[in-house]
């Protein structure tokens, strides 16, 4: 994208509340940060490494249950509550990305859905940790010195830094040596061996920041609905993150970005133009019709499409 | 022990139909390689046909499962044509994506034309359980197990036996030389997904009457069949054959013995376990195409 | 730009347009109601919905509330808290909606409570059980379904007839399933029965061989139930089949005996059920004449009989609204909220009037609704053996 259409966006999420004035407009530019978070999180092991994570969810949910957890049950503040979620989603991270050491492909898929349908089942099921079934409702709103950030114009700005925060953490791991080692093992990993990249390392340090910054993103979810429950474990929040980050354009850095926005919206869009019996059809069709017309996603497309001038 | 063997009977039963569902899936995911989330959607596909041929038309039990296998096929078919083999140049996640599509369009479709409330397909078996020795079997679920085995063996004589099965073999062996020798590529790839859907449509028909028909059966069925497929090594049929009933086997003694709340979890750790010890699989020993 | 592009920037345009338009005309009263349309219990939400229905069309039928018609804006939660939360929103801001019915599920109704404290607007809750709705302190919810704790109290009296003195539990692992356990158990060791085992199963689960397997080998004389009718079915039949031979209850109010004696059959015989509607003794029911009024205008519709017995709670959570706003004499939420304490109705259930739940100072309301057993006894529904006249 041109520069000027990259300033013209910065500048645009920058005043939303200035210029969205509905609340319920407001959530969905929320949720739709939430989600940029969360689809950049997997873009990074889906789009650079080439290793499809279906688990996502998991770490998502680690990082809200554990940020729930510590501000209700322990009385944390916030901002610590947040460090340990994104730690302990990474720690979850690490120990996937070390399974990832035997496994690629198919195989490795597999591992993921299995961690997180674990996971789930423990949530249900060890009520004395997590309340089960019934959730933890009542999850405090993050305080800011003095400032409560529960009003939605102060959330959206915590929501918008993360996604910034995000954004740079992706950008500069890409374009670092790291980036390009993890190009060098998706495009050719025996080669990449051959050379001295150390795949597993580059694994499981990707693993290791796409969950902590997936755990990022479900402590932010956990304060700003202000409930929890094993829910967030449910394979459609992968299914919606896999369809941000394939049809926005994986392996680009504004991908995630622009799938998170769309596949956000769409939904919600959907909930005011058609009757609750068709909403869901449509948006399987629209799927099937994105990919069929887009099959690199929106990004790679829309690139094409504006070559960068000299 | 009365209750041991009774909970291996149950799982073998299930694990039969897990065996048809991810044999399906071992060749669609396996050699074709497509991440075909809606496989649970052609099963429950399969379902709601034999309770509209066997409610509704009031069709006799055979013709309902082979009028629900064709259907399956059929539907199957048309995907890979009009979906997949435009995108079969794209990457992996493409397709799954479309399929992703698929998965969302199919089951909000029968949530339209069905109803969320639901249906119980009638059967001609006496409800009352054959009684042998220190187990009981309902007759139907018998009937199941016995159906299913029939199928699992027609579908290995299918790949073994038949020209189709040698060209299926050939084009996933070596794409450019079975090219080279005459086979239609994109024939195969049409008849490998029908075929796959079909056996997912045969499981969904089976089990319909022994459970009830709603719209969401599919998702969890989706989802024992990609373990199914892991657990025996894609594309290998066999393994498949075996991983389904093992499947259903361990999952039958876990929520006996261990906890019926984590049922579910001893599938998922099993997968684990094998797929950290034998990432090929357990029967990697076997060849990779049936 | 090339065509695909067109494409896509069109799928852009339509997606803002759509969530730009503006709601529609003041004149009808708004309604919304949030249900579980789609997922594992759409035929429950659907069954709230057409009774919902059925409500608002008797209303406008007699010229509405003060004149004007009522609207009902139905979403669906989707079985997911976060679409609950979401659509709850949109109801309020975009559609402003004086009061909401819904959620159907306890943790969907829970992920929505923010919301209605956020913006001040109540919610009727129909089917919720969780007993954590009302004490959490949210003067917002008005909830007209016993929560399981109500509805242990109300099988207490029936507790030495049944004669259980050992019990089992067969759950849903939901809040709803846990829950019912915890209240009926307190209930019944205060009774004096000694309780067994608690088995779980999962929502979606179809075989339950290896919980029935376990409770078989326990030897009580009575398996508590507390599921949805479909999985409540597969139970019957896969207990038939182990020739489990014992007392069975259940609980919740979803059984639906009519379609379990449609799909399990013999293997329904003899079960009682909790119930919260007699639909096939309408005459019973406090207001007889409008119980079997619903049943009648159900059966005109269409609607498969075995919903009636979740359909009602549509109707009555409608018409307490409705009634909210004809007593506050206009459409607003606050003085809904303050109506909503005044009201007493008459339900399809029985009377309708709310009670002060949960911490001082921000009650819920909570009803007390009517609580009935029945049981399924030569193949059709009854008045249980123990109360039924000699």
């Amino acid at each position: 994208m041109t520069r000027a259409g990259g300033w013209l966006v910065v500048v645009a999420a920058l005043t939303l509340p200035l210029w969205l004035q509905s609340p319920y407009h407001l959530h969905v530019a929320i949720m739709a940060g939430i989600f940029a978070v969360l689809a950049m999180s997997l873009n990074l092991l889906l789009g650079y490494t080439g290793q499809l994570s279906l688990g996502h969810a998991a770490f998502f949910g680690i990082g809200a249950y554990t940020s729930a957890l510590l501000t209700l049950k322990l009385e944390w503040s916030f901002w610590p509550a947040l460090a340990a979620a994104i730690s302990l989603a990474g720690a979850a991270g690490f120990l996937i990305g070390r399974l990832a050491l035997k496994l690629r492909g198919a195989y490795f898929v597999l591992v993921t859905i299995s961690f997180a349908g674990v996971i789930s089942l423990v949530s249900i099921n060890w009520i004395e940790l997590t309340n089960g079934p019934l959730g933890l409702p009542g999850v405090p709103a993050p305080q800011l010195g003095p400032w409560s950030l529960r009003a939605k114009t102060a959330y959206y700005y915590l929501v918008l830094a993360a996604v910034a925060l995000s954004y740079v953490v992706c950008r500069r791991l890409v374009r670092s040596r790291f980036g390009r080692a993890l190009v060098a093992l998706r495009e050719n990993e025996p080669l990449a061996e051959s050379v001295g990249v150390d795949v597993t390392h580059y694994l499981v340090l990707a693993a290791v920041v796409s969950a902590g910054m997936a755990g990022l993103g479900g402590s932010l979810y956990a304060h700003y609905t202000r409930f929890v429950s094993p829910e967030v474990f449910l394979f459609t929040y992968t299914v919606t993150m896999v369809i941000m980050v394939v049809a926005g354009g994986k392996g680009t850095l504004a991908g995630p970005l622009v799938g998170a926005v769309l596949f956000t919206v769409l939904p919600e869009a959907l909930r005011a133009a058609a009757s609750w019996q068709w909403q869901m059809l449509a948006y399987g069709v629209l799927l099937i019709l994105l990919v069929f017309f887009l099959p690199r996603g929106i990004v790679p497309r829309l690139v094409a499409s504006f070559p960068a001038r000299r | 022990m009365a209750e041991l063997l009774q909970h291996l009977l149950n799982g073998l039963v299930l694990g039969g139909t897990y065996a048809l569902l991810g044999i399906g899936l071992t060749l669609i995911f396996g050699l074709m390689n497509v991440v075909n989330f809606a496989h649970g959607e052609f099963y429950t596909l399969g379902a709601y046909l034999a309770f509209a041929a066997l409610a509704l038309a009031g069709l006799d039990f055979f013709v309902a499962l082979a009028a629900a296998i064709v259907a399956g096929a059929a539907v199957g078919w048309l995907c890979e044509i009009t979906l997949l083999r435009p995108l079969r140049n794209e990457s992996i996640d493409t397709t799954m994506l479309v399929m992703i599509g698929v998965w969302i369009a199919m089951q909000n479709a029968e949530l339209l034309v069905w109803g969320g409330v639901a249906k119980s397909i009638p059967h001609p078996f006496p409800t009352a359980p054959l009684v042998l020795g220190p187990v009981a079997i309902a007759p139907l679920r018998l009937f199941v197990l016995v159906l299913a085995a029939g199928l699992i063996a027609a579908s290995w004589l299918l790949i073994q036996k038949t020209k189709l099965g040698r060209a299926m073999r050939a084009t996933f062996q070596d794409r450019d030389t079975a090219a080279l020798m005459g086979v239609g590529i994109g024939r195969i790839h049409a008849a490998t997904f029908a075929f796959g859907s079909g056996l997912a449509a045969a499981a969904g028909a089976l089990l319909g009457p022994v459970f009830l028909v709603y719209p969401s059966m599919g998702d969890l069925a989706s989802l024992k069949a990609f373990s199914v497929v892991i657990l025996g090594g894609l594309g290998n049929l066999p393994g498949a054959t075996l991983g389904g009933l093992l499947l259903g086997i361990a999952e039958e003694l876990g929520a006996g013995y261990i906890s019926s709340g984590y049922r579910d979890a001893v599938g998922f750790v099993i997968i684990i376990l094998v797929l950290l010890f034998r990432p090929s699989g357990l029967f990697a020993r076997q060849e990779r195409i049936a | 730009m090339n065509r695909r592009s067109i494409v896509l920037l069109a799928l852009v345009l339509v997606a803002l347009g759509a969530l730009t338009v503006p709601g529609e005309s003041q004149a009808p009263i708004k309604i919304g109601v949030i249900e579980p349309l789609s997922g594992p219990v759409a035929a429950s939400g659907n069954y709230v919905r057409m009774g919902a229905e059925i409500a608002r069309d008797w209303l406008n039928a007699k010229g509405g509330i003060g004149g004007r018609k009522i609207d009902l804006l139905i979403e669906d939660n989707k079985s997911d808290p976060k679409e609950a939360a979401s659509a709850a929103e949109k109801l309020i801001v975009r559609d402003k909606v004086p009061a909401i019915m819904g959620a159907w599920g306890s943790s969907m109704t829970l992920a929505a409570m923010p919301k209605l404290e956020e913006y001040g607007v109540p919610m009727v809750v129909e089917t919720s059980s969780a007993a954590s709705i009302t004490k959490r302190g949210n003067p917002w919810i008005f909830r007209i379904s016993p929560p399981s704790e109500m509805e242990a109290l109300g099988l207490a009296q029936y507790v030495d007839k049944l004669g259980v003195k050992r019990v089992d539990f067969l759950a849903v692992n939901t809040d709803w399933g846990r829950g019912s356990i915890t209240a009926f158990g307190d209930m019944l060791k205060k009774k004096g029965a000694a309780v067994g085992v608690a088995e779980f199963m999962e929502q979606s689960a179809t075989d339950m061989n290896a919980q029935i397997t376990k409770i078989k080998a326990t030897g009580g004389d009575t398996l508590f139930l507390t599921t949805a009718v479909e999985q409540i079915t597969l139970v019957m039949k896969q207990a038939q089949e182990q020739r489990l031979t014992r007392k069975v209850v259940t609980t919740g109010g979803s059984s639906s005996p009519t379609q379990l004696i449609k799909q399990a059959g013999a293997a329904a015989e003899g079960s009682y059920h909790i119930v919260f509607f007699m639909p096939w003794f309408p005459e019973a029911m406090p207001d007889g004449k409008l119980a079997k009024a619903f049943v009648d205008e159900w059966a005109k519709r269409g609607h498969p009989f075995e919903g009636l017995t979740e359909g009602f709670r549509g109707h009555d959570g409608i018409a307490t609204i409705a009634e909210a706003i004809r007593v506050a004499g206009k459409d607003d939420p606050k003085a809904v909220q303050e109506a909503l304490w005044k009201v007493s109705l008459m339900g399809v259930n029985g009377p309708i009037k709310f009670e002060k739940d949960g911490p001082a100072g921000k009650e819920s309301g909570q009803s007390k609704p009517s609580i009935f057993v029945v049981q399924i006894r030569d193949g059709k529904v009854a008045l249980p053996d123990f109360l039924a006249k000699k």
